[in-house]
C-alpha cells in the first residue's frame, strides 16, 4: 500500500482535484493507495511518512527535505491532466 | 396524511434546519444514490456532520476571539474591523444570519439549489452559451454563506423558501457566467488545459487578460517577464499558510492592540490582566485567529471532500461535454513559480497602501488583510498577466487589485454590516460584482435581483456574438480550435 499525500496552497480545491485525478490513475494501474489532501505547510512538516507527495510544479521545492530523506515528489503542470500524472506515476514510481 | 406531516415536521425540524445533519444526510442521500454500500454511505454520513461540527466550532471561535477587539476599537476610536477573508467572511456571515434568528441551514440549500441550477444552464448550453460547471466546494459553501446574508439583509421578511429558490437562481447564474467568462483567457495560458476556473475572482481574470497586453506594451517598450528575475529566498515561507497566516495576523493585531494599550485592553478582556507580559498576551491572542482559521479549514475539508467528489461525479455523468471550473490554484503550474510570490508581494503592497488611506482619510471600518484574497486572488492575477503583459502588467495589476479588494471590503463590511461580526469575504468579485448586486438588491428589491441575473445571463451572449465561429470549439476541442485560428 503505497502512501500519498496531495498538497496545494490551503489544502482545500486544488489538493482535492489532484487527489481525485491521482486515485483514478492508481486505480487503472493497478497501484494500490492511500491518498489523504492537505496543505503545503502541514504535507511539508507530514511528507518524509509518506512514500510520494503530489503538488503543483511551484511547490515541488518546498519539499526538498522530504526529498533527499527518500519520498518521491511529483510535480504537476496540469493537475487535472490524467495523461500528464500517469506518465509522472509510471517514469518516477513504476520505473523508478 | 396526520403521519405524513407529522414525519416532515420532524424532518424540518431536526434535520432540515441543522446545518450539520442536513450536510449529512445531503452526503448519505448522496452515496445510496450512487448506489455505493450503506456502510460507506454511514461513514460518509459521520465525516460530513463531523466535519461541519468542527467548522461551527471554529467559526464561534474566531468571532469570539475577535469580539473584545472589535469592542475596544468601538470604544476607543469608534471603528469597526473586518478581516477580509471568506473564511472569517462566513464565520461573520454565519454570527450575522443567527443574530437575527434566522436558520444558517438554507446556505446548504441555496447551494444545492445553485449548483443544479448552474447544470440546467449547461444542459441548454445551446440558447444560454454557458460552458462551465462549477465544482469547487469549499468556494461554494463560503459564497453560499455570505450571499445568503446579504439576501437577509435585503429582505429581512422574505420567507426561507422565497430566500433560498431567489438566492439559488441569482448564485448559480453567478457560479456559470463568471466562470464561462475565464474559458478563453484559461484555455490560453494553459494551452487547452481543459478546465476553467470556478473560484472569487474570476470577473478580476478576465480584466486582467484583458489590460495586461496593453500594459506590456505602454510606451512602446516590451517589458520583461518573471524569468529575467531572481527573488530573495527568505520569501518562500509565506508560500506555507500557517506561516503566512500567522505573520498577518501578528502583524495587523500586533499593531491594533499596541495601539489600544494594555489598560483597555485589560477591561475589556478577561483574559488579561495587568502586570501579565502583554507582549506574550498579544502574540496569543493574534495567533488564536490562525488556530480557528486552521480548525475552520479541518471541518470544511471533511464535509466538502464528501460534496465536490459528488459534484464532480454529477457533472461528468450528465455533462459529458462540459467543463470543469476548479480552484485558481490549478493555474500556478503554468506560471513561473515567481509569480505566485510577485502577486502575493505587490498584492500584499497595494492592500497595506489602501489600509493606511482607510485611516489617514478616517474610515468608519478598518480592513484588516486575510491571507485567501492577499494570496489567491493576486497569485492567480500575476500568472495571468505574467503569460499577456510580462512583469510589469503583473506588479501593476495585483497592485491595484490589492487597493480595490480593500476599498470595496470596506464598504460591503460596512453597507452589508458584516463589520459587527469582524469579516468580509474580500475577494476581488465580492469586492467588486457583488457589492454591486447587493446595494441593487437593497435599493430595488425584486427589480434589483432581475437586474442582475439578466445582466449576468447577457454576459455569455455577449461572449458569444463576439466569437461564434470558435466559441464551443476553444472549450471542447482546443488542438482543433488552435489549427482552426491558424489558417485563418
Amino acid at each position: 500500500m503505497l502512501r500519498v499525500i496531495a498538497a496545494c496552497g490551503n489544502g482545500m480545491g486544488s489538493s482535492q482535484i489532484i487527489k481525485m485525478k491521482i486515485e483514478k490513475v492508481f486505480k487503472k494501474l493497478n497501484i494500490a493507495v492511500k491518498i489523504e489532501h492537505t496543505s503545503v505547510g502541514i504535507a511539508k512538516n507530514q511528507a518524509p511518512s509518506y512514500d510520494v507527495v503530489f503538488c503543483s510544479d511551484s511547490f515541488v521545492s518546498t519539499f526538498d527535505a522530504a526529498a533527499a530523506r527518500g519520498t518521491i515528489i511529483i510535480g504537476l503542470k496540469n493537475l487535472l491532466s490524467e495523461q500528464e500524472i500517469e506518465e509522472k506515476i509510471v517514469k518516477q514510481i513504476v520505473n523508478k | 396524511m396526520e403521519f405524513l406531516l407529522s414525519m416532515w415536521g420532524f424532518f424540518q425540524a431536526n434535520i432540515l434546519t441543522k446545518p450539520a445533519f442536513f450536510v449529512g444526510f445531503i452526503v448519505f442521500l448522496g452515496y445510496i444514490l450512487l448506489r455505493k454500500p450503506l456502510y460507506e454511505a454511514f461513514a460518509g454520513f459521520i465525516k460530513a456532520t463531523v466535519g461541519y461540527l468542527i467548522l461551527n466550532i471554529a467559526a464561534g471561535g474566531l468571532v469570539v476571539t475577535f469580539r473584545p477587539i472589535l469592542a475596544a476599537l468601538k470604544d476607543r476610536f469608534n471603528l469597526e474591523a473586518a478581516v477580509i477573508d471568506p473564511y472569517f467572511g462566513q464565520a461573520a456571515a454565519q454570527a450575522a444570519i443567527e443574530n437575527v434568528g434566522r436558520s444558517f441551514s438554507m446556505m446548504m440549500q441555496v447551494l444545492l439549489v445553485a449548483f443544479a441550477f448552474n447544470l440546467v444552464l449547461v444542459i441548454f448550453r445551446k440558447i444560454t452559451k454557458v460552458r462551465t460547471v462549477f465544482i469547487t466546494g469549499h468556494i461554494m459553501v463560503q459564497q453560499s454563506a455570505t450571499a445568503l446574508w446579504m439576501v437577509i439583509f435585503c429582505f429581512p421578511a422574505l420567507q426561507d423558501t422565497g430566500i433560498v429558490w431567489m438566492l439559488g437562481l441569482l448564485l448559480g447564474t453567478y457560479w456559470a457566467v463568471s466562470s464561462n467568462l475565464t474559458v478563453e483567457a484559461t484555455q490560453d495560458l494553459t494551452d487547452g488545459g481543459g478546465f476553467a476556473i470556478g473560484h472569487q475572482q474570476m470577473f478580476g481574470v478576465w480584466l486582467t487578460s484583458k489590460i495586461a497586453p496593453k500594459i506590456g506594451n505602454m510606451g512602446g517598450k516590451k517589458s520583461k517577464t518573471l524569468d529575467e528575475i531572481q527573488l530573495p529566498g527568505f520569501l518562500s515561507i509565506f508560500s506555507d499558510n500557517v506561516v503566512a497566516t500567522g505573520t498577518l495576523m501578528l502583524l495587523f493585531f500586533g499593531i491594533i492592540m499596541s495601539i489600544l494599550g494594555p489598560d483597555l485592553m485589560a477591561t475589556i478582556d478577561t483574559k488579561y490582566t495587568v502586570g501579565n507580559s502583554f507582549f506574550f498576551y498579544v502574540l496569543e491572542k493574534s495567533l488564536t485567529f490562525s488556530v480557528y482559521l486552521a480548525i475552520l479549514q479541518l471541518g470544511v475539508r471533511m464535509f466538502v471532500s464528501e460534496l465536490t467528489e459528488s459534484f464532480q461525479g454529477i457533472s461528468s455523468r450528465l455533462l459529458p461535454g462540459s467543463m470543469p471550473a476548479v480552484d485558481c490554484a490549478a493555474t500556478y503550474g503554468f506560471g513561473n513559480p515567481n509569480a505566485v510570490t510577485v502577486g502575493f508581494l505587490f498584492g500584499a503592497l497595494g492592500q497595506f497602501i489602501a489600509i493606511l488611506g482607510l485611516v489617514v482619510f478616517k474610515s468608519p471600518v478598518l480592513i484588516i488583510t486575510g491571507f485567501v484574497p492577499v494570496f489567491f486572488d493576486n497569485a492567480t492575477f500575476a500568472v495571468f498577466a505574467n503569460k499577456r503583459g510580462g512583469l510589469r502588467a503583473a506588479v501593476i495589476i495585483t497592485f491595484c487589485a490589492g487597493i480595490i479588494q480593500v476599498l470595496g471590503g470596506a464598504f460591503a463590511a460596512s453597507f452589508f454590516q458584516t463589520a459587527q461580526f469582524g469579516g468580509w469575504h474580500g475577494n476581488f468579485d465580492w469586492a467588486t460584482v457583488w457589492p454591486v448586486i447587493g446595494v441593487l438588491m437593497k435599493n430595488l428589491q425584486y427589480v434589483g435581483v432581475g437586474i442582475a441575473i439578466i445582466a449576468l445571463l447577457a454576459i455569455p451572449q455577449l461572449q458569444y456574438f463576439k466569437n461564434k465561429a470558435h466559441y464551443f470549439q476553444i472549450a471542447e476541442d482546443y488542438d482543433a480550435y488552435k489549427e482552426a485560428v491558424g489558417k485563418e
